[in-house]
């Protein structure tokens, strides 16, 4: 990893924040979505909790691979909410509002990961 | 000012008067009869005459001054408060007037949520004048309501004769009182000064337990009134006795107590009224050339356990039950739920119809709409089902001790409120954290349908609930055209029956028991049976956030003779919902739970407030369209009404707020118009 942390500007600082922050919520998805399939449910949370964590791991590893990742996650709840509950806009709100949002977020990131790792660190 | 007037209400209602003893000193009334009202001529269709428009309850007015047309101009025109709130804790806790005004010849008639009858110039909203029974705070159920008063003329007296126009209403502290209809005096010749004593052979009883919150229904001359007997509390509760009262003297005509077959009059000696027997507190309707009054019935005290139930109470609970009003005698019953366990009480006034049938007759039917969600229409000489209604099999209870009916009715010849039997999928929430989260609870809950039978290892799931489907806002019916109104609430509910020993360790105790309370809208002791229950509505505990999706509440049109539904629509804006219960002002139909019922008017409008966004609107009929709306002062969990004076009609809505629905509270009576040259200053309250 890269020298002293006052070297790093904001995009690596939310960066670091915003990959924690999807490998937390992951976390929490895959730990209940475990408890949920214990219980006789949907794998749904385990599988998409699973992978935003790997995703947000890989992330603050500074791996575009984990934006990739994010974004197959999406892709596949979004499958699974309309397979789910159709078109309903109430029932697709819970399932694909706040991963939507993260969604967009991660391309945020893009031009910098695309970057080699070293270089971005100017300020 | 007001404050400290209500300060010294309250410190006055403290004061140990016993109104069934002594005359109500005049003197004592607040001064503020402005001039002798005038009643002038018979109630006609200008007028608002009982609860819901008469005692058919059609809330049906034919008039169109206020159509779809004009509705767009309607504006408040005067704007009036009871100015009777009490301290600040009761109206957070307690708060829940639910009232809807009369008006006959050019005045209002109205209580306020402790009692307090008010007389109104209907044109103005200047007060003409006002009796206060004195209700203390200390005889709140779990809610300080009065939902309206009842009018009657008697037929025979002189037309200058003192109380020949009365006003009659049931108090909180359970006393039934009449005051004259144009100046306010209790009537010298109605029970003792003006009051009945509702308690005399009830026997124990403490504050808050026996409250009458709806107002009698008079048929034939008679008086017919139940009360509430607070819920979940013990098996050992006062007696649910239905009774008759002469509307002139106030002399018991009958009661009906299930548990005394045969017998109509006052216990006597050392016996009361068959304790612990289901209850009527919502409103009934009445059927003059019948002589015949429709009581929806509720549930006995321990709502969601029957191991305790006598065979003499079972045929009576949670079912309407025509009473004749000249003796007293049950003419038919209609069950809704066999052996209710979950609180299924009959909440809604039923509504009477000429109900379309083959061949372009018609037949005289009561519409009941049900908290399950079912409506049904029953001849209303008869109880007989006009439309189809099949028995089903339901699930067994788990418990040891717990016997349940094996079948349910449902009502399969008319559309059903929204209440579809939930999945795992259904579980709801904002984000997917929060929908998890419910989808967990959801698989450890037992959930087997809407009668999913109680269970003690693990929660049950209630949907629809109490709170579901229709309320005692209950239905309008264009009888015109033939169309059913209805709204109705879409409200799960994560419930669990708490052993004896567990409970004794929570502490649950009943009311009149140190440590007991009138809260009974969470967890009941229900001592006495093996069991006490946790009642909570099912959403997540940190945001607040329902587990099941929007819309939370609807109103529906139905179409009588297809018996089709026309519409289905949410009802209630997002404006003051949100997570954390932070308002999100979102004009968003979201939806919402809704307490308080529908009026329609030839001008092909309903008018509706309800809904947890303060908004009172106007809606096609024809579309469900909301075609106009205004922000209440105060939460709009009443019924409205309409009426006509002078030429011009005018929409009035008691905006009181509701604690369960927490809205927020207040004493306000507002009108809407058409505006008028000459209309008076709006007060402050409604300015914009």
């Amino acid at each position: 990893m890269s020298a002293s942390p006052n070297a790093h500007g904001f995009a690596y600082w939310a960066l670091k924040l915003f990959a924690v922050i999807v490998a937390l919520i992951g976390l929490a998805l895959a730990a209940g979505g475990l408890w949920l399939i214990a219980l006789g449910g949907s794998w749904y949370y385990l599988l998409a909790g699973a992978g935003m964590l790997v995703s947000g791991a890989l992330m603050f590893m500074q791996r575009i691979s984990g934006v990739w990742l994010y974004w197959l996650v999406f892709a596949g709840t979004l499958v699974w909410a309309l397979w789910e509950v159709g078109l309903e806009p109430w029932s697709l709100l819970p399932r694909l509002l706040a991963l939507a949002v993260i969604a967009l977020l991660s391309l945020a990131f893009v031009p910098m990961l695309r970057r080699p790792v070293g270089r971005e660190a100017r300020t | 000012m007001i404050r400290s007037l209500a300060l010294l209400c309250l410190a006055l209602a403290w004061l140990p008067v016993t109104h069934a003893q002594t005359p109500a000193d005049p003197s004592l009334e607040p001064a503020t009869t402005v001039a002798p009202a005038t009643t002038g001529g018979e109630p006609g269709p200008a007028d608002w005459m009982a609860y819901g428009l008469d005692i058919a309850a059609t809330r049906y007015s034919p008039l169109d001054l206020i159509n779809r047309d004009n509705v767009a101009n309607l504006r408040p025109v005067w704007g009036y408060r009871t100015g009777h709130l009490p301290d600040q804790e009761v109206v957070e806790k307690k708060w829940a007037p639910e009232t809807t005004p009369l008006k006959i010849g050019d005045n209002l008639y109205l209580c306020d949520a402790l009692n307090v009858l008010v007389s109104l110039d209907a044109s103005t909203g200047r007060e003409r004048w006002r009796y206060d029974p004195r209700v203390s705070t200390d005889h709140i159920p779990y809610s300080a309501t009065c939902r309206g008063v009842s009018y009657y003329e008697v037929p025979d007296a002189p037309q200058s004769a003192p109380c020949k126009r009365r006003i009659i209403e049931g108090t909180l502290d359970a006393e039934l009182v009449a005051v004259d209809a144009d100046t306010g005096q209790p009537c010298a010749g109605f029970g003792n000064g003006g009051h009945v004593d509702l308690m005399e052979g009830m026997g124990d009883s403490v504050p808050g337990y026996v409250a009458v919150t709806s107002p009698p229904t008079i048929v034939r001359g008679v008086a017919v009134v139940g009360h509430q007997v607070l819920d979940g509390q013990k098996e050992d509760a006062p007696s649910g006795v239905i009774r008759g009262y002469d509307a002139v003297t106030g002399e018991l005509v009958w009661a009906w107590d299930m548990g005394r077959p045969g017998e109509s009059g006052l216990p006597e000696g050392d016996e009361v009224y068959t304790r612990g027997t289901p209850n009527a507190w919502t409103t009934f309707t009445g059927d003059e050339a019948l002589g015949l009054v429709y009581v929806p019935m509720g549930n006995s005290a321990v709502d969601y356990w029957s191991g305790n139930r006598r065979p003499f109470e079972k045929p009576y609970s949670t079912a309407l039950v025509a009473i004749d009003v000249t003796d007293g005698e049950v003419r038919w019953v209609f069950q809704t739920v066999h052996n209710d366990v979950w609180d299924y009480d009959l909440g809604s006034q039923g509504t009477l119809v000429d109900f379309p049938v083959e061949d372009g007759r018609t037949v005289p039917a009561v519409i009941l709409p049900t908290k399950q969600g079912d409506i049904y229409v029953l001849d209303r000489r008869t109880g007989e089902p006009l439309t189809p209604v099949e028995e089903r099999p339901v699930p067994a209870s788990p418990l040891p001790d717990e016997t349940l009916s094996p079948t349910q009715p449902f009502s399969v010849g008319m559309p059903s409120l929204p209440r579809e039997t939930l999945t795992e999928a259904d579980a709801w929430g904002v984000t997917p954290l929060d929908q998890l989260w419910c989808r967990i609870q959801f698989k450890r809950a037992n959930y087997q349908g809407m009668y999913t039978p109680p269970s003690a290892d693990r929660p049950f799931i209630q949907y629809p609930s109490y709170n579901g489907g229709n309320d005692w806002g209950g239905a309008a019916v264009d009888t015109a055209r033939n169309i059913l109104v209805l709204n109705y609430n879409r409200i799960a509910m994560h419930d669990q029956l708490i052993p004896r020993e567990k409970a004794n360790e929570k502490g649950m105790v009943p009311l009149g028991v140190p440590g007991g309370t009138t809260s009974s809208g969470g967890s009941v002791p229900q001592a006495g049976s093996p069991y006490a229950v946790s009642i909570s509505a099912w959403r997540n505990g940190f945001t607040g956030i329902p587990c099941t999706r929007p819309p939370f509440g609807g109103i529906m049109a139905i179409d009588l003779k297809t018996r089709e539904v026309l519409w289905n629509e949410p009802l209630g804006t997002a404006r003051r919902n949100g997570p954390f219960g932070i308002p999100s002002h979102l004009p968003l139909t979201i939806g919402t739970p809704n307490n308080g019922g529908p009026v329609i008017t030839a001008g092909g409008l309903i008018f509706i407030a309800a809904a947890t966004d303060n908004l009172i609107r106007a809606i096609d009929i024809d579309t469900g369209e909301v075609v106009w709306q205004d922000v209440l002062p105060a939460g709009g969990q009443a019924t409205p009404m309409t009426y006509e004076v002078n030429g011009r009609q005018f929409l009035v809505i008691v905006a009181g707020g509701h604690h369960f629905m927490e809205t927020p509270a207040g004493d306000y009576v507002v009108a809407y118009s058409l505006p008028a040259k000459g209309d008076p200053k709006l007060p402050d309250f409604l300015k914009d």
